[in-house]
């Protein structure tokens, strides 16, 4: 293999593909702008939301059937207007009240409250919600003073204290959150990032019939593959690269979080120079991987269109293992690391978590890498087919 | 300068099974000549001329071009090749100078020769105006001009040419025929494939007539009468096909 007409073959695709529209949206626009503008309303949406909830709470108010004045006091103190004279159950399905309280009697004596919600409503539920902790408190506290009047001490109510503390750093809380789907996301990108440029490289070749005239050139077929799988591999890295700067510029930007608190988490995200670079390190042999599979496959494909319905499949495939190495639960081990895909996806994740082995991570390296051998050997087998490259 | 023995190539499919495209192939092309491959539709003349050019690789039987034997020395085979389809194959996102300028690299051109041989190129098909514009932006008559300069690039002393002048109107049709002639008078060898019987009539020095994968008759326009006792070769090529000569009454 002659290195110079590689690059030949590579720097033409590269002209090629940087004035192709189609390319350009799916590497360029695609995680630079459409990114940041979902999750911007994601936000936005999240946020109006609870807004627009809060609203409703108010205005709908509580349909109470409350005798007794303290529950009826920690009602009022909700802040939510109390209705009285509506059946609550056949309010909270007209959407006349946010819920319902209905006080009645124990045979005892004792009153006996049913909070009715209606659980698949956002606003009954949050309402609910508030309810049942103002009662609770209530409890506790008449529960104290029964205490105090009988003379027994309050640490009979509790024995011992509990408190629960989370151990996770601000920097590990948000590394679990965003590793979850910063992986799947990148992958995802990745696989339509270099989806486009493929099909324009191989099935769009042949269908503009300038493949014949490539191939009367003194140029071997494995230089013009090569040139071909090292231009999409570009194309996803790219992508790769363009994804994650604009997932970091929104995860960090004012309107993704919607408290200080998490603002502040978000800040911590741990995209440092080693994290980077480790990323990076996953992707490659993932990057090869996916251009030579895509290349093999669309080279059978004898329309842009073709190659279409034949390379959209796979994103399904990418999908899946994708989702779930960034699920909590499921462990990378030396077994998961042999899964493509999935190795990366939990990596990544292992990595923003700073829960990665050097075992693990040159397990989920080597494996890829290897698979990135055997796509490139299929893909220079499959550029050698005359039944492929001829098909009509 | 192009011998061509016993070429032989099937293709396999489900639909129809296996067929001869190429079936028993000979034929010979002088320096300096202009040979025409006449035949229908689905004859074998793509598949013959691809054989050639080492894009396919024949079940049996060779092709050796100025020396160089298609199944030994395919690359080098390409080399002495200049290759035109009447699809043209030209690539649209980039300016007729950029594609000289990739086939230069590819046929292993320097960088100062490309450059020059270009300009030359440019020049001589009155390309200037054109020649950083991107290709699909280019009337038909602009692309004819590209590709031909294109092929021309690396100054090959064999040209295949696959059906240039297909679905071409008669003015930029004329602008091909008038290369090929000029491709001989430069001291080119020119093998094309033509089912347009004035074309072949006017332009080649010999003809070939292929049907069925099989070469029917090899000749001159006069050799081709005498074997067939037809004067026009419209009429030579359907009695060779087995066709009847229409005629008024």
């Amino acid at each position: 293999m002659r290195l110079h007409y590689v690059l030949t073959v590579f720097r033409k695709e590269m002209l090629d593909m940087l004035r192709d529209r189609r390319t350009m949206i799916s590497m360029v626009a695609m995680p630079v702008l459409v990114i940041p503008v979902i999750l911007f309303f994601m936000g936005k949406l999240v946020g109006r939301a609870e807004e627009r909830s809060q609203q409703e709470a108010r205005r709908l108010g509580i349909a109470a059937q409350v005798s007794n004045p303290q529950i009826r006091a920690a009602l009022e103190g909700l802040d939510l207007p109390l209705r009285t004279g509506l059946n609550p159950r056949e309010a909270i399905e007209r959407k006349e009240a946010a819920a319902g309280v209905v006080e009645s009697a124990l045979p005892d004596g004792r009153p006996r409250v049913e909070l009715l919600t209606d659980r698949s409503n956002p606003t009954s539920a949050v309402t609910g919600e508030k309810i049942r902790t103002a009662l609770t408190k209530l409890r506790e506290s008449q529960v104290r003073e029964g205490l105090k009047s009988a003379n027994v001490p309050v640490t009979v109510l509790e024995p011992f204290a509990l408190q629960q503390t989370n151990v996770a750093s601000a920097k590990k809380m948000a590394g679990n959150l965003w590793g979850s789907m910063l992986g799947y996301m990148l992958l995802l990108l990745m696989f339509t990032g270099g989806m486009y440029p493929v099909i324009d490289m191989t099935a769009g070749e042949k269908e503009r019939k300038t493949i014949e005239a490539f191939l009367a050139s003194p140029v071997h077929r494995l230089e013009i593959v090569i040139g071909k799988i090292l231009t999409a591999t570009v194309a996803i890295l790219v992508t790769a690269a363009l994804t994650l700067a604009s997932v970091t510029f929104s995860i960090r930007s004012e309107n993704f979080s919607r408290t200080p608190e998490m603002k502040a988490m978000m800040q911590t995200i741990p995209l440092d120079g080693q994290n980077l670079a480790l990323i990076a390190l996953t992707l490659l042999p993932l990057a090869i991987l996916a251009a030579s599979m895509m290349i093999a496959i669309a080279l059978f494909a004898r329309s842009f269109k073709e190659g279409q319905s034949y390379l959209t499949p796979l994103a399904f495939l990418v999908i899946f293992p994708a989702l779930m190495g960034g699920l909590p639960g499921l462990e990378l081990s030396l077994v998961t690391a042999l899964v493509p895909i999935l190795n990366a996806s939990q990596l990544i994740r292992g990595i923003l978590l700073g829960e990665w082995t050097v075992p693990v991570f040159a397990m989920t390296l080597g494996a890829n890498v290897v698979y990135a051998a055997i796509a490139t050997v299929v893909a220079t087998r499959t550029f050698n087919k005359e039944s492929v490259l001829f098909r009509s | 300068m192009i011998a061509v023995q016993n070429l032989v190539k099937t293709f396999h499919d489900k639909a129809r099974g296996s067929r001869h495209v190429v079936d028993d192939v000979s034929f010979e092309v002088r320096e300096r000549e202009i040979f025409g491959l006449l035949g229908p539709n689905g004859a074998g003349k793509t598949t013959t001329l691809r054989l050639i050019a080492t894009l396919l690789k024949p079940d049996s039987g060779t092709a050796v071009i100025n020396g160089f034997d298609i199944n030994r020395e395919p690359e080098k085979v390409r080399s002495q090749l200049g290759f035109l389809s009447g699809d043209m194959g030209l690539y649209g996102r980039l300016s007729p100078r950029e594609i000289l300028t990739f086939y230069g690299r590819l046929f292993g051109m320097g960088e100062a020769e490309i450059g020059r041989r270009s300009e030359e190129l440019i020049e001589r098909f009155a390309m200037k105006e054109f020649a950083g514009v991107r290709t699909d932006k280019l009337s038909t008559g602009m692309k004819q001009k590209t590709a031909i300069a294109r092929t021309m690039l690396h100054n090959p002393p064999v040209l295949i040419l696959d059906e240039p002048t297909s679905g071409l109107d008669v003015p930029t049709a004329r602008t091909i025929e008038e290369s090929i002639l000029e491709f001989r008078k430069a001291g080119k060898t020119v093998l094309f494939s033509t089912h347009v019987m004035e074309e072949a009539e006017y332009l080649c020095d010999r003809i070939a007539v292929i049907h069925e994968g099989k070469i029917k008759i090899t000749g001159t326009m006069d050799e081709l009468r005498a074997a067939t006792g037809r004067h026009r070769l419209r009429e030579i090529f359907l009695d060779l096909l087995g066709l009847p000569v229409l005629t008024e009454n």
